[in-house]
């Protein structure tokens, strides 16, 4: 007989034992590395990261990472089909979570420790045994290209968040979508999927999380099971310099909109394994936290501007799921990059509502922060960042992804960092990092033409208010509605083309 | 600020309709325990003088607390002509401060606390949330009760939020969902309020503008001690919170007036409707049918949330065929979302091409018309009872979850206690109730359907270059 309500009252107790007890670990050998968080919880996480993503996919196969990531964790095995698959895992409102970026993919799952070995038996057989069928394959295939031809065109923020990527890496392997394109798809075959598989889901590849109220000896056993995957090579995939920025150039992805969303950003030499990452995270987060209210972004553009819903800074790439406010774990990258996201503004305010964006990050470059607004956003960095590890499987996430860095556990080192850091640091990375003299931008909009005849002459953009605004608002319009864009250059490519190959 | 009603784009939308049914169904919440409750918490409920609920909910999280007010006001009840959106864009304006904080003085404090704060607005309530240190309560308390009994802004913040409520619609709106979710509503209902999104109409938007004295009517009309409920959950000592409600909030005059909602006649006939979609897209199909309001006085509710798990979880045979066997579609949803008044089985799918959607639908259509011809399999039906229950655990990992559940139980049903209702009614639920309520929901008047497909230069045919057979 389960507890179920043993379960859930237990968890937060779990969690709270967490803390100081990861153990990680690599096989002598140089097999699986393990990062194990026991507790007392009645549930546990698994997540699996293997070290191989849309940057392995060959050239003209964009997506073969993707659509093997989903022919191995959404599809049948060699003992039952996807459908018997998904009846056995039902019961237990278990899943295989499957996901991919970049560098890495995921295989993840929750489990209440009554369904453990059960689930356990499922996953390994997910991995080690899948088979490949033509119709999972056909499936699969599909449903990567819907995404990449119905999905991202019909959300217009999505798909500015993807293409400013795809332009600062353009011709880099980080430069298409980890979906794919669709024609890269189309050309991919099954052997190619075989193939695929046998080289990358390996043992040297793969990095093990569990985290949770599971057995003694249990992470031991499993790791031993896995060790039926291919031994590999240790070490990780080369990757070239990220593509340099000169200049503003500027795409406009061009789709029947009522709105114009803004993008503009240029690559960072700097991860979470930097000293510079943390000064950088500060001024980040004083400029925009993701989907919260108190950036300069936010007060300045929508607060006091109502230009739109939302606007936010990034010092490096964010996942964003639907409604979070916080970072999904498990998406490391070597290559990061700074970012302004405008979320989508009238056409008719879009040439202001870019200065404005090019403006907040201009003054914090010129002016940095003050002692006081240094000391508010540490001290709400401290306490939030807290907030991001509250659940287990993100608990285990964010281990991992410190053991992939190299570095000690994130939010440790952001409580350590910050609370010896001082404004002047923040300001000097600033100075540093942040400059807009060379950035790739985004638009997606209606009208391209028009958009860049506008961007081209580059003349005055005042902004008309349906009330009257505060006099230093005002005399901020004065600046902001002149500020010289001057686009390097200005390509428009219509929506079905963007990732089309 | 608001999230959860409008849901979001492309694939996600699926996700979202079912993290929505999931949130609903799971929703409905308790007192102290009893043997058989799902809720593995107790729950401490009080009422104050001027009629404000209180609910406690320690939660082993510490140093953390979900400090959650839920105002059992939303679009629900905007019955006055042309004010559609007007709960959700009220939402926003409670943000603009007060006489003792500012707007800047109030998002500072928050920021200095690190709380994870927000809002978001839906038909039957507007919930206000934050997560941050178990310290900070006293704070929380301060500044919560003080906007929610002063709030003061000047009409040309008013007019400037207005805009910002306009850019969320216009984020929505580049995904066929909106339009598509606009329309079931609009043809399903002839008087009630659930005939408008919680966005509103867009027409309605571009006049929020000129309405400031009517946002001050609104906010003496609902913003009342006893139309709403404090909730906490996590590392909080009930009589502590009480203690500090009272001193708080204690003041607060009463003065709710209940909006007079007229109930939506039965649907005599089908509908239909269709929309055409300026880019290139695959053709997407989307139908409601009218069903009971939330209780858990009958085994209903239950059966058709069992019902949305028969048709169309990753394991129904439904989905089986139509996602995994024929591939005819790229993802299909449904389920009963729980409602204060009578609302809407519904479902949605994106299909292959446009031949193909009259047969997605009449597969559906089988699939329904089999659930009222005949039993389903007894050990269907416990295999369902016992992912809903491994899922509901499994979903509380954190105050703010527990939180989450907790207030749309409140929003719904009003109290808690509706989450334990509810799992009982499903332990209840017999292969004859899933047919008689099949036949009741899914009559063939009751039904409201509608498309949405490309009709560009180009033949539409199928989008993403695969074939189907």
């Amino acid at each position: 007989m389960i507890d179920l309500k043993k379960t859930a009252a237990t968890v937060a107790v779990a969690l709270a034992l967490l803390s100081g007890a990861a153990r990680a670990d690599q096989a002598p050998s140089g097999g699986i590395q393990v990062v194990a968080l026991p507790s007392e919880s009645p549930l546990v996480a698994i997540r699996l990261m293997f070290d191989v993503g849309s940057i392995h996919d060959p050239k003209g196969k964009e997506g073969l990472a993707a659509l093997t990531a989903s022919m191995v964790g959404e599809s049948g095995t060699k003992q039952r089909s996807y459908t018997e698959l998904l009846e056995a895992l039902y019961p237990m409102a278990a899943a295989i979570q499957t996901g991919g970026d970049r560098e890495v993919t995921l295989f993840s799952g929750m489990v209440h420790r009554d369904k453990l070995a059960e689930y356990t038996a499922l996953l390994e057989e997910v991995l080690l045994q899948p088979a490949f069928s033509e119709q999972d394959f056909q499936r699969n295939k599909d449903q990567l290209q819907s995404f990449l031809a119905n999905t991202l065109p019909s959300n217009d923020e999505l798909l500015g968040l993807e293409a400013l990527q795809t332009q600062l890496w353009k011709g880099h392997p980080y430069g298409h979508p980890t979906a794919g394109t669709v024609e890269g798809l189309k050309s991919i075959t099954i052997d190619d999927v075989r193939k695929f598989y046998q080289d990358h889901y390996t043992q040297a590849n793969l990095m093990l999380g569990v985290a949770g109220g599971y057995p003694k000896g249990y992470v031991e056993k499993l790791q031993q099971d896995l060790s039926a995957l291919p031994k590999g090579q240790a070490g990780r995939t080369e990757l070239p310099a990220a593509p340099a920025v000169k200049g503003r150039n500027f795409v406009l992805v061009e789709k029947e909109t009522a709105s114009v969303g803004l993008h503009f950003g240029f690559p960072l030499p700097v991860t979470r394994a930097d000293a510079d990452y943390f000064p950088l995270m500060v001024a980040g987060s004083f400029l925009g936290e993701h989907r919260t209210f108190h950036g300069r972004l936010m007060q300045q553009l929508r607060g006091v501007r109502g230009l739109n819903y939302g606007d936010y800074a990034y010092i490096e790439y964010y996942a964003v799921p639907p409604f979070t406010s916080n970072p999904t774990p498990n998406v490391p990258r070597r290559q990061q990059y700074f970012s302004v996201w405008i979320r989508p503004v009238v056409p008719t305010d879009a040439q202001f509502a870019l200065r404005a964006g090019m403006y907040e990050v201009q003054r914090l470059r010129d002016r940095g922060l003050t002692q006081a607004e240094f000391e508010l956003t540490r001290d709400f960095l401290l306490n939030y960042t807290k907030l991001w590890v509250q659940s287990l499987p993100d608990r285990l996430g964010f281990q991992m992804d410190s053991e992939l860095y190299g570095t000690p556990y994130f939010i440790d080192e952001v409580d350590k960092r910050l609370r010896t850091m001082k404004v002047d640091e923040v300001n000097a990375a600033v100075k540093k990092y942040l400059s807009l003299d060379n950035f790739d931008a985004v638009l997606v909009t209606d009208n391209a033409a028009q958009v860049k005849d506008m961007l081209q002459k580059d003349a005055p953009s005042p902004k008309t208010y349906n009330s009257p605004v505060a006099a230093d608002v005002t005399e901020a319009d004065k600046i902001i509605q002149a500020l010289p864009v001057k686009p390097t250059s200005i390509e428009i490519v219509p929506v079905a083309k963007l990732y089309e190959k | 600020m608001s999230v959860r009603k409008i849901f979001a784009p492309g694939l996600l939308a699926l996700a979202v309709l079912a993290a929505l049914a999931a949130i609903t169904a799971a929703a409905p919440a308790a007192r102290a325990q009893s043997p058989g409750d799902i809720f593995p918490y107790k729950v401490h409920e009080t009422t104050l003088d001027n009629g404000m609920q209180v609910v406690v909910i320690p939660y082993d999280s510490p140093g953390t607390v979900a400090y959650y007010t839920v105002v059992r006001t939303g679009s629900r009840d905007e019955v006055e002509a042309g004010h559609s959106g007007f709960a959700h864009f009220f939402e926003h304006m409670m943000f603009r401060g007060t006489e003792k904080y500012s707007q800047d003085a109030y998002n500072d404090v928050l920021k200095r606390m690190g709380a994870d704060s927000n809002a978001f607005t839906a038909d039957d309530q507007t919930v206000y949330h934050i997560v941050g240190p178990a310290s900070e309560l006293a704070t929380m308390m301060d500044m919560e009760s003080d906007r929610f009994k002063n709030l003061k802004y000047t009409e040309d913040a008013f007019r400037t939020e207005a805009l910002a409520v306009l850019g969320e619609y216009n984020k929505s709106a580049s995904n066929p969902f909106l339009p598509m979710f606009e329309k079931l509503r609009d043809l399903a209902y002839q008087k009630h309020t659930y005939k408008h999104s919680t966005l509103g109409f867009l027409e309605d938007i571009k006049a929020m503008p000129g309405y400031y004295q009517y946002s001050l009517d609104f906010f003496n009309r609902f913003y009342r001690p006893e139309n709403i409920t404090l909730l906490v959950v996590g590392d909080a000592q009930p009589d502590k919170v009480v203690a500090m409600a009272k001193q708080y909030y204690g003041d607060w005059k009463k003065g709710y007036q209940a909006s007079k909602i007229v109930a939506e006649p039965p649907q005599t006939e089908a509908k239909k409707g269709h929309l055409d979609w300026p880019s290139p897209t695959r053709p997407y199909l989307m139908a409601g049918y009218h069903m009971p309001a939330f209780s858990t006085d009958t085994p209903d509710a239950a059966a058709l949330s069992l019902i949305g798990q028969l048709l169309f979880s990753e394991s129904a045979p439904l989905y089986q065929e139509l996602v995994v066997d024929k591939q005819w579609v790229d993802f299909v949803g449904g389920d009963a979302d729980f409602h204060r008044d009578a609302y809407l089985f519904s479902f949605f799918s994106r299909v292959k091409s446009e031949d193909l959607v009259p047969k997605v639908k009449e597969t559906i259509d089988r699939y329904i018309a089999e659930l009222a011809a005949k039993p389903v399999d007894p050990k269907r039906l416990e295999r369902i009872k016992s992912h809903l229950r491994y899922d509901f655990a499994l979903g509380l990992d954190t105050p703010g979850a527990v939180a989450n559940q907790a207030a749309t139980a409140i929003a719904v049903a009003g109290d808690v206690g509706a989450l334990n209702r509810l799992y009982q009614q499903y332990d209840k639920v017999t292969p004859a109730d899933i047919q008689r309520v099949a036949r009741e929901v899914f009559k063939p008047q009751n039904e409201t359907y509608v498309t949405l497909s490309y009709k560009g230069p180009a033949a539409p045919g199928s989008q993403g270059g695969a074939d189907h057979d």
